[in-house]
């Protein structure tokens, strides 16, 4: 309509004024779209970890040993044994595979170096639980395992601290002054979800570990892998009556252990990056909103600079409405344009935060829509104000204006 | 009457008066005025500053309302018609010219004049090509790009006439047109107002000062102290 490029032109005519003022929109609408961005970046990521630990997993852990009636933590009791392992890999039918594990800190050396890091005792098949991989070498097998023996598999960090470059296959390191030799290099696998570099870690056999160096008998935790991940469920329930009953624990009674499978971490994860992106947007949003009153304030400015040509539109035949659309045209098209820049910067923030940080930063398509309609709705809706006041001006007055 | 041949419009004012409420105090502009506008007639209202000669001209088109009294166009009241109504009788029936020309400013000649027709929704083109006519009807054909400020007073008050002829009005106010002119200028603005009435027959209302442009008219009224002195 002929009103509307009325009031584009209006803009052209003052069109750095213009451009200030839908700077704020711009603002506005860039942060919305980046905030977004990297909280979605933010639930991949955690997903993405969550899924490197493997998606069938269940992890067994100890409950707390109360000490004097006050709970120690979760994780210190020392009732699960090699044993409740071996029962859950072979009597619970929607459990594929399980490796008890264990783990302490201990010295590590080589001929010529020395790193201190986590020693992890796991049974034969840790690997296939894990959904992990070798990236050399092989694994310890059965009779590793049931002959106590000293070899151990290394994960890449502890190779690069302790051999460099060389390659460590058949070489000797000495974990708390025991030799052990190597067999294997873990491939990388980056950090757990609780934050732990899993390639800074030794794997020896769980028998080693217990008898030589900590001279105990239980397991730290149990990790089972259920068949497929919608049979997750009902594997839960089976070693939780499986360890039940092994346990001697009264169907009224409080169990020893935990398990939690990492579905349900996933869960949670994915609701608490959800919240943070929701408030991410909102705290965006505000700037969204300082922008609107941007406009506001420059409409009003506007409106009463230019009450002496609104005088002479009305004297020469505008209608009271005639104003009225030409100045929300204006504040509309501020934001609308406002936000089309925003976005456009928004995406191409979100494409150089991705080359540059590494982090996996989508492009939220449909939110940059929303957020461009929704700052054109705002620039409406505060340009309302001052067109109405606009339209409702007496022309004899506006006329008169100085 | 038939909008084709577009005559001269008629207005009559009933008994009309007009209060300024300014700073709580009621300031009496029209204390009761009652004149008959005769379609095609060129009538000048004399008198001095504060007299009520402009309100009354604004009255009558339409740009302010009486505080009593009514204002009957063609023997229809128009007093009472919302701000809108009032608004599509301006841009139909009533050119306006001023004494500061009034032009939008940062926008072109050619774009001031055409902008009645806007508001009337005539087509760009058809716009395009009336507006040049009337640039041209009153000598300013090559100063269609120029923007107001660009212009010398004389030029301004000629677009503004242009403007006020747009859409063929049947009545033309001018209040005080040279006032802000030169005598040289003024007396050609004066020809052009005149020469434009004659071809077109439309009714002319000139508030002024000027003597010159008091003698040439056919009817004088003189308004004082908010009342005419005889007609």
């Amino acid at each position: 309509m002929v009103l509307i490029t009325l009031g584009l032109r209006a803009l052209l005519r003052n069109p750095f004024r213009s451009l200030l003022t839908s700077l704020g929109i711009v603002i506005g609408v860039l942060s919305v779209i980046v905030l977004v961005s990297i909280g979605l970046g933010a639930k991949l990521l955690v997903l993405r970890s969550i899924q490197n630990l493997g998606p069938n997993l269940l992890v067994v852990i100890p409950g707390s040993v109360t000490d004097s009636g006050a709970q120690v933590g979760g994780g210190t009791d020392t009732t699960m044994t090699s044993e409740d392992a071996r029962a859950v890999r072979t009597d619970c039918p929607d459990v594929w595979n399980a490796s008890g594990a264990l783990r302490t800190a201990a010295q590590i050396q080589s001929s010529h170096a020395n790193w201190s890091t986590v020693v992890l005792g796991a049974e034969p098949n840790y690997l296939p639980v894990r959904d992990w991989h070798l990236a050399r070498g092989g694994f310890f097998g059965k009779e590793e395992e049931e002959g106590a023996a000293r070899v151990a598999v290394l994960g890449r960090l502890v190779v690069l601290r302790l051999f460099g470059l060389e390659n460590p296959i058949g070489q000797y390191i000495q974990i708390n002054h025991s030799p052990f030799r190597v067999i294997g290099v873990l491939s990388s696998k980056g950090q757990s979800p609780m934050g732990m570099n899993q390639d800074d870690m030794v794997v020896i056999p769980l028998s080693t570990l217990q008898s030589q160096i900590m001279g105990v008998t239980y397991v730290g935790v149990i990790l089972a892998a259920a068949i497929s991940p919608d049979r997750v469920d009902d594997a839960k329930r089976e070693i939780r009556e499986l360890l039940l009953l092994r346990h001697h624990i009264p169907p009224d009674g409080r169990p020893d252990f935990d398990i939690q499978a990492l579905s349900d971490i996933a869960h949670t994860a994915n609701r608490l990056s959800l919240i943070l992106t929701v408030l991410l947007a909102l705290i965006a949003s505000i700037s969204l909103i300082v922008g609107g009153i941007g406009i506001l304030n420059i409409m009003m400015v506007s409106v009463r600079e230019r009450t002496r040509e609104i005088g002479i539109r009305m004297a020469i035949g505008a209608r009271p409405r005639d104003i009225l659309v030409q100045f929300l045209t204006e504040s509309a098209a501020l934001s609308f344009i406002g936000g089309l820049g925003g976005g456009l910067l928004g995406i191409l923030s979100i494409v150089a935060i991705r080359s540059m940080l590494d982090w996996p930063a989508p492009i939220p398509w449909e939110g940059t829509a929303v957020t461009v309609f929704g700052a054109t709705v705002l620039g409406v809706l505060f340009g309302l104000y001052p067109a109405w006041r606009a339209s409702r001006l007496d022309p004899m007055d506006a006329l008169r204006y100085e | 009457m038939e909008e084709g041949d577009r005559p001269g419009l008629s207005v009559r004012l009933d008994a009309v008066t007009k209060v300024y409420a300014v700073s709580g105090q009621e300031l009496p502009a029209l204390r009761g005025i009652s004149l008959e506008i005769n379609p095609g007639e060129v009538l000048a209202l004399v008198g001095s500053s504060g007299s009520g000669k402009s309100t009354l001209l604004h009255l009558s088109g339409l740009l302010d309302r009486p505080t009593t009294g009514s204002i009957f166009y063609e023997n229809r009241r128009v007093d009472q018609l919302s701000p809108s109504e009032r608004a599509v009788l301006r841009s139909r029936r009533v050119g306006f010219v001023f004494q500061n020309f009034q032009l939008i400013p940062r926008t072109t000649a050619l774009e001031n004049v055409e902008m009645p027709l806007l508001y009337q929704g005539v087509p760009s083109r058809e716009r395009h090509e009336r507006a040049r006519m009337l640039l041209s009807s009153v000598g300013m054909s090559d100063r269609e790009r120029n923007f107001p400020s660009q212009l010398s007073g004389g030029q301004q008050q000629r677009v503004a006439i242009a403007r006020a002829l747009a859409a063929s009005p049947g009545l033309l106010l001018a209040d005080e047109p040279t006032g802000n002119l030169d005598s040289r200028s003024a007396s050609s603005i004066l020809d052009l107002l005149l020469t434009l009435k004659e071809r077109s027959g439309m009714t002319l209302v000139l508030v002024t000062h000027d003597q010159e442009l008091a003698r040439v008219a056919k009817r004088l009224v003189r308004v004082r102290d908010g009342l005419l002195e005889g007609s």
